[in-house]
């Protein structure tokens, strides 16, 4: 029998601190965390931003992240995919350091936010139609056609309009499985937004916003929840950001642009989409390059954005968060390519540098 | 059929039925734990204890912060579910036999049903929404409000299984009630309270919904109480569900992780409960 109650008590917790101090020793020593003697060893000096939101730059953030945190050793920057929708909230709230959206926030949100949040174009990624038939065969869509599949209109692969876009290809009698995002999304947004340019129909019974009332469809949480959900099911069809379905082998169609060519999403047609758009970008950079003019240009592309306010109330943290911003539209272009996102074009890369030049840290009360 | 083989033949297919029910119990959770075992035990190697995640799509990399992360919540999380749940089970077993007790006793069942992502938006919105930061401060509060109920209830019932003669003796002898609680009651009690923490923990463990909107998660190594932190079932969580081969290993390998350190947790409950007593002497009763 024990002495003491407390003594037990007291004996437990010592037990478990061990434990955790033992884990945490094994595990730290590993080659995965460098330890700087210029932090003194411990990660308590380095200026630590978090970010979360679009799950469509997630494998892009992730990236920057890991090489940002090797050329500068005294800052960390953790990215959580939350969707974008889940980002644009917890920017408003106030909760992390920057948000990532590829749906630009809207006039109510920018009002709701109170303080004014900047915009800062990171990337461009493409949205494709992805789908997964037996035998995957290459399939070619139009704007209007996509749109009356994702209204419900068409419901199967053999539809007389699909065949008629692509002849010579086999298409199966099976119904068409629409999949499409569950939360909050700005590649939701992205294609909700092209698809009202098509279709008069979808403007006027769905409309655009990081998520709407889908007429059909499964939904699936995030990009990879969106991925997973075609790769299990066949017949379906859904939209996810290139890198995924590259990522993953799923097959995906090429898609009509406004100059009559059918154009599969790649880091080549998404840079055309951009810069054909690169003239009419407005101040705020909030720009919709869907159903870009141009040769060559893939009509599903959009921007994603950084969401960061221009006020920063800390100065360690705002310099940080700046440093960062810079490095990603400069240095960081350079870890596009390889993940088939599209690199900013030189305008767009100059009109971010402004962008980022009107962060200012206020003397206010520091967090 | 005379009364006799009757009475033995629905003896009989009672017996049959309750062994069915058993079979029912542990098949699944056999068929869990050797699925689990089957799809992780190939990717349980050094690395993953050793290493950080590596950035999505690319193979390789490790759970090392989930781990420690989930040990430097689940401590947070008894520190102060611990105090709160066992100060509860004292006043609830010992002055809690009136209508304010009742309530309370109410209130603490309805919590230990309330569904944990609700937990978590309560300590988003204490927490991490007044304080502007997301926090394994605020993941382990969260967790601690999970475990309260249950220690609170183990702790008022074995308290109520020491016996009368035990406090009358103290008191007796002049001991007032405060010291009579804490040296004699407790300490009677201690194991089986013990028992009660180690199960909350063990449920505390495997709890991802109240951690996603509190701790959030990280790809650093961060033992900050006041930083985002990674944990061992958000990050089977995102692995889970993302589409890379690599990412759906090694969520079989930290789910393997995560039930041993829950086995390991429930081995220390039933060890200290075997160690105690007063609940041996209940079971003999």
């Amino acid at each position: 029998m024990r002495r003491f109650f407390a003594s037990s008590i007291v004996k437990a917790v010592l037990a478990a601190s061990l434990i955790v101090a033992i884990a945490a020793g094994v595990s730290g020593c590993g080659p995965g965390k460098p330890v700087t003697p210029e932090t003194g060893g411990g990660a308590g000096n380095k200026v630590k931003l978090n970010g979360a939101g679009s799950t469509f730059v997630f494998p892009m953030m992730s990236k920057w992240s890991a090489l940002y945190d090797s050329v500068k050793p005294g800052a960390q920057v953790n990215y959580q995919s939350i969707g974008s929708g889940g980002g644009i909230r917890q920017v408003i709230a106030k909760t992390v350091d920057f948000g990532a959206t590829d749906g630009p926030m809207t006039d109510e949100q920018l009002q709701e936010a109170k303080k004014p949040v900047l915009h800062i174009p990171v990337v461009m990624g493409a949205v494709v139609p992805a789908y997964y038939l037996p035998g995957n065969p290459a399939i070619r869509f139009s704007g209007p056609m996509l749109a009356d599949i994702f209204l419900g209109k068409i419901t199967k692969w053999n539809d007389p309009a699909l065949a008629a876009l692509n002849p010579g290809v086999k298409l199966p009698d099976r119904q068409i499985v629409v999949v499409h995002r569950a939360d909050g999304s700005g590649t939701t947004y992205i294609w909700v937004d092209y698809l009202a340019k098509v279709s008069a129909e979808w403007k006027a019974k769905v409309g655009v916003a990081t998520s709407v009332n889908w007429p059909v469809g499964l939904g699936g949480k995030g990009n990879e929840g969106v991925a997973g959900q075609i790769k299990r099911t066949p017949g379906s069809l859904g939209y996810v950001e290139l890198v995924y379905a590259l990522q993953n082998k799923i097959t995906f169609g090429a898609v009509k642009n406004p100059a009559g060519q059918y154009i599969k999403g790649s880091a080549a047609s998404v840079s055309a989409a951009g810069a054909g758009a690169a003239n009419t970008i407005p101040a705020d950079l909030r720009v919709s390059i869907t159903n870009a003019p141009g040769k060559g240009a893939y009509p599903v592309s959009g921007f994603a954005w950084l969401l960061v306010y221009a006020g920063q109330e800390n100065q360690k943290r705002g310099q940080a968060l700046t440093d960062f911003l810079w490095w990603v539209i400069h240095d960081g272009q350079k870890a596009v390519k390889p993940l088939d996102y599209a690199r900013l074009p030189e305008q767009v890369v100059k009109l971010a540098e402004g962008k980022i030049k009107e962060i200012r840290v206020s003397k206010a009360n520091g967090r | 059929m005379n009364p006799y083989n009757r009475r033995r033949l629905v003896s009989r297919i009672m017996l049959g039925l309750c062994a069915a029910s058993v079979v029912v119990v542990v098949v699944p959770l056999l068929l869990i734990i050797g699925y689990l075992i089957y799809q992780g035990i190939s990717s349980v190697n050094l690395a993953l204890f050793t290493q950080m995640p590596k950035p999505v799509g690319e193979s390789g990399g490790g759970m090392a912060n989930a781990i420690a992360g989930s040990l430097l919540l689940l401590g947070l999380a008894s520190g102060f579910g611990m105090v709160v749940g066992v100060m509860t089970g004292i006043y609830l077993a010992e002055f809690g036999d009136n209508k304010f007790g009742f309530i309370v006793r109410f209130l603490s069942e309805t919590l230990n049903s309330t569904p944990s992502i609700i937990i978590g938006i309560f300590a988003y919105t204490i927490i991490v929404a007044p304080m502007r930061h997301f926090s394994a401060l605020a993941g382990g509060f969260a967790l601690g409000v999970i475990m309260v109920p249950i220690i609170a209830r183990t702790t008022e019932d074995m308290i109520r299984l020491v016996p009368t003669s035990l406090r009358e003796a103290s008191l007796a002898l002049g001991v007032n009630k405060w010291r009579t609680i804490f040296r004699v009651v407790l300490r009677t009690a201690s194991p089986g309270i013990l028992t009660g923490i180690m199960l909350a923990l063990a449920r505390a463990a495997g709890e991802t919904a109240p951690l996603l909107f509190t701790a959030l998660g990280s790809r650093f190594w961060s033992l900050s109480v006041s930083e985002p932190i990674s944990s061992l079932p958000v990050q089977i969580y995102t692995y889970a569900i993302s589409p890379y081969e690599d990412w759906h290993r090694q969520a079989w390998a930290g789910a393997l992780i995560l039930i041993g350190i829950v086995v390991l947790i429930g081995l220390a409950a039933r060890f200290l409960a075997a160690r105690s007593s007063l609940v041996r002497g209940a079971r003999r009763r």
